[in-house]
């Protein structure tokens, strides 16, 4: 985990969800590159994070995409978020003894038929799933963000504030991290639109 | 057949080794104001899974003007602690008056230096009034690199809580509304809260931290006592109001 | 040649006759048609999937016999042709929803376990050294997205979704009649009362709770929430969308 650096926080909000993650790419100490994104967008409302290993990232993000899109293909549907993390979960525990070496981060809201409700969800890095109902956080700077998180975090933020809360979390608990940093990248998801935001932070 | 019988004489010395240190858990901060000075840490003291005591005071009065606040290996905190207050009696002693601060933070580099070879395996905290009334911070690391600062956390939950601090305290990453600037020093009132609120989260998302959390509070020569009376329960420890007052302010925090 | 119903190409699976046919899933639909009749109906709250059971002698325990299956909590199936074609169906189904059901933590949809135990079906009218499975499937299953189904599997491995359909021996009368009794607006009790009478017209002897089996979908209520009561009592298992009619709960709609 510590080969790349890293990392990756979602937050629940009123109505909404947000997910957050920094753009370093070392290896070891040596910053490689400071525009590698680890969140990709599942669908227009799931947004799926992975936070460890690049080469695992790559891999799997094809994965995913490969594994949601014939999920979308046979049972003619989004998938929902829930089921991402289950499909995700199990995808990782297939290699159970020889694992991916991400944490895997989900955010996204479910079908607005359902009432569009917010959902995150995290897992280690052989698919034990973790569904809060706050926050979670993933990466090089897991115990940062969970402090910073602890702190600032309230409920029934609304996409702005919720915005600022999740860029403040992530941007000083990476500052105190030597692996992540050098920017980030922030997704607000909402009922009708995702805000997508890049951050300039600590260059250093 | 000798070859079959020869185990006993192959059987190698197994190495044994005593560990001296243990690690006991807790974290410790402080906070300088303008013309105060806040130092807490929590009272739980654990070895490895195990809960030792829910009650272990990790924060010392050294003087009516200076607190230490000692974290990582109890016995030795314990023992650095009785030591720098012997130091400081026969200064007493010596000079009929309270060692400054500054004067005891360069005594504890001294003597966390003196252990260079077999250190102290412990990080102080240092908080108090300066000579010209100012609040002080000073932090070290084992073997005594110190340090005048803000604002600090140490121990296990260290990296929970500093990143915290560095966004209250120091307003990292936080710009001002145009025209204006980010105060130097908050209010007492708030930075006790800010005190507080770190202990709950840190307790919430580390095992090592909780039970409870003990805030001393120093005001400098003549302050009032204005952001503490929003507080309940706080005790004084210094005897009358002429020179620096010291306060102690103790909350329960989750057992769990 | 060798005889006069296919020729040469009636054992050959793999080949088509010139006339564009493969002979044998004509004779696998001839074997459905012989077997024991097989309906079922789509309600607005619910399907009924119903069946007769026959046994060939009266000393057989005809308690035993299963004909309509249940394949995962929220999926039945029914079947006219041949039993044990049927029972090797039904595994494979069980596990197929199992498989699912340990990579996306629900079970499947309808549709998604019809077209996979489809494709079971048709695997076997390409596959060397097999015959095609003695069978037609009547699938009900109710899932979050669609709703309540009903579909019907054939032994070539081709689908369709149905309102109400019947399967088996008197396949054709039955339609017939559930073409006249059927409306879009049945309730599912009414569905149920459907069910009986239409397997009435042309049943063989005694319309008992033993010579009949009825399986039924129910749509698993909304809580508070909105949502559907997934999680029941201590197994945490989804609570049955799809149950078999017990003998008392037949013998009740047969009285009435």
């Amino acid at each position: 985990m510590q080969y790349n650096g890293g990392s990756i926080v979602a937050m629940v909000g009123k109505n909404c969800v947000a997910i957050a993650s920094d753009l370093r790419l070392g290896n070891q100490a040596l910053t490689i590159a400071t525009d590698f994104e680890k969140v990709f967008p599942i669908t227009d409302r799931i947004y799926l994070g992975m936070a460890g290993l690049a080469t695992d990232v790559l891999t799997l993000r094809e994965r995913f995409r490969f594994r949601v899109n014939m999920y979308s293909i046979k049972e003619e549907r989004e998938i929902e978020p829930k089921t991402l993390a289950q499909l995700v979960s199990s995808t990782l525990y297939e290699r159970r003894f020889g694992p991916y070496f991400i944490e895997p981060i989900i955010a996204g809201l479910t079908d607005s038929s359902k009432g569009s409700q917010p959902f995150i969800a995290s897992a280690d890095l052989i698919g034990c799933l973790n569904f809060a109902k706050d926050f979670v956080v993933v990466g090089t700077a897991e115990d940062k963000l969970l402090g910073v998180a602890e702190g600032l975090w309230e409920p029934d933020l609304e996409p702005e504030d919720l915005f600022e809360t999740i860029s403040q979390t992530l941007l000083n608990a990476v500052d105190r991290d030597a692996f992540s940093g050098w920017g980030a990248v922030v997704h607000v998801i909402t009922p009708d639109k995702v805000i997508t935001r890049t951050l300039k932070g600590r260059m250093d | 057949m000798s070859h079959y019988t020869r185990t006993q004489s192959q059987q190698h010395p197994t190495q044994r080794q005593f560990n001296p240190y243990t690690e006991n858990g807790g974290t410790i901060l402080a906070i300088a104001g303008a013309d105060f000075s806040v130092i807490a840490g929590d009272t739980r003291q654990s070895e490895g899974y195990s809960i030792q005591t829910r009650y272990a005071p990790k924060v010392f009065k050294l003087t009516d003007k200076a607190v230490l606040a000692v974290n990582g290996f109890a016995a030795d905190g314990n023992m650095f602690v009785k030591k720098v207050k012997q130091r400081l009696e026969w200064y007493r002693h010596a000079h009929s008056k309270d060692m400054p601060l500054r004067s005891i933070a360069r005594l504890i580099q001294t003597m966390l230096y003196a252990q260079r070879f077999f250190p102290y395996y412990v990080y102080n905290i240092l908080g108090g009034i300066e000579e010209d009334g100012t609040g002080a911070v000073y932090s070290f690391d084992p073997v005594g690199s110190y340090e005048r600062e803000a604002c600090r956390a140490a121990g296990s939950a260290q990296s929970l809580v500093q990143p915290f601090l560095d966004n209250q305290i120091y307003f990292k990453n936080q710009t001002p509304v145009l025209g204006t600037s980010h105060p130097t020093h908050l209010p007492l009132r708030h930075v006790v809260q800010l005190v507080i609120d770190s202990f709950t989260s840190a307790t919430e998302r580390h095992i090592e931290v909780g039970d409870g959390v003990e805030l001393y509070i120093i005001l400098a020569r003549g302050r009032g006592t204005q952001g503490l009376d929003s507080f309940k329960d706080v005790q004084e420890l210094t005897p009358h109001a002429e020179g620096e007052r010291l306060f102690v302010l103790r909350r329960e925090l989750k057992k769990d | 040649m060798a005889n006069a119903d296919g020729g040469a190409y009636s054992y050959s699976l793999t080949v088509f006759s010139p006339s564009g046919k493969l002979v044998q899933i004509e004779h696998a639909l001839a074997a459905v048609a012989q077997g024991t009749t097989s309906l079922g109906i789509k309600a607005t709250n619910g399907i009924v999937i119903a069946t007769e059971k026959k046994s060939s002698s009266i000393l057989i325990d005809s308690s035993m016999l299963d004909k309509v299956s249940i394949i995962c909590p929220n999926i039945g199936f029914v079947y006219s042709g041949m039993g044990p074609d049927f029972r090797i169906l039904v595994n494979s189904a069980r596990k197929s929803a199992q498989a699912y059901w340990k990579m996306y933590g629900e079970y499947p949809p309808t549709r998604v376990l019809t077209q996979e135990i489809a494709s079971v079906m048709q695997k076997a009218t390409q596959s060397g050294g097999v015959r095609p499975y003695g069978v037609s499937l009547l699938v009900a299953g109710w899932d979050a997205n669609r709703g309540p189904s009903l579909y019907q599997v054939d032994p070539s491995g081709s689908f369709w979704a149905w309102k109400a359909s019947a399967i088996g021996k008197n396949m054709v009368n039955a339609k017939t009649f559930l073409e006249k009794r059927y409306n879009d607006d049945i309730s599912l009790e009414d569905a149920i009362h459907t069910a009986l009478l239409t397997l009435k017209e042309g049943f063989e002897g005694q319309m008992t709770e033993k010579t009949i089996e009825i399986g039924i979908i129910t749509v698993p209520e909304l809580n508070s929430f909105g949502e559907q009561e997934k999680e029941g009592g201590e197994t945490g298992r989804p609570k049955p969308a799809f149950r078999k009619l017990t003998e008392e709960e037949v013998r009740d709609y047969l009285a009435l």
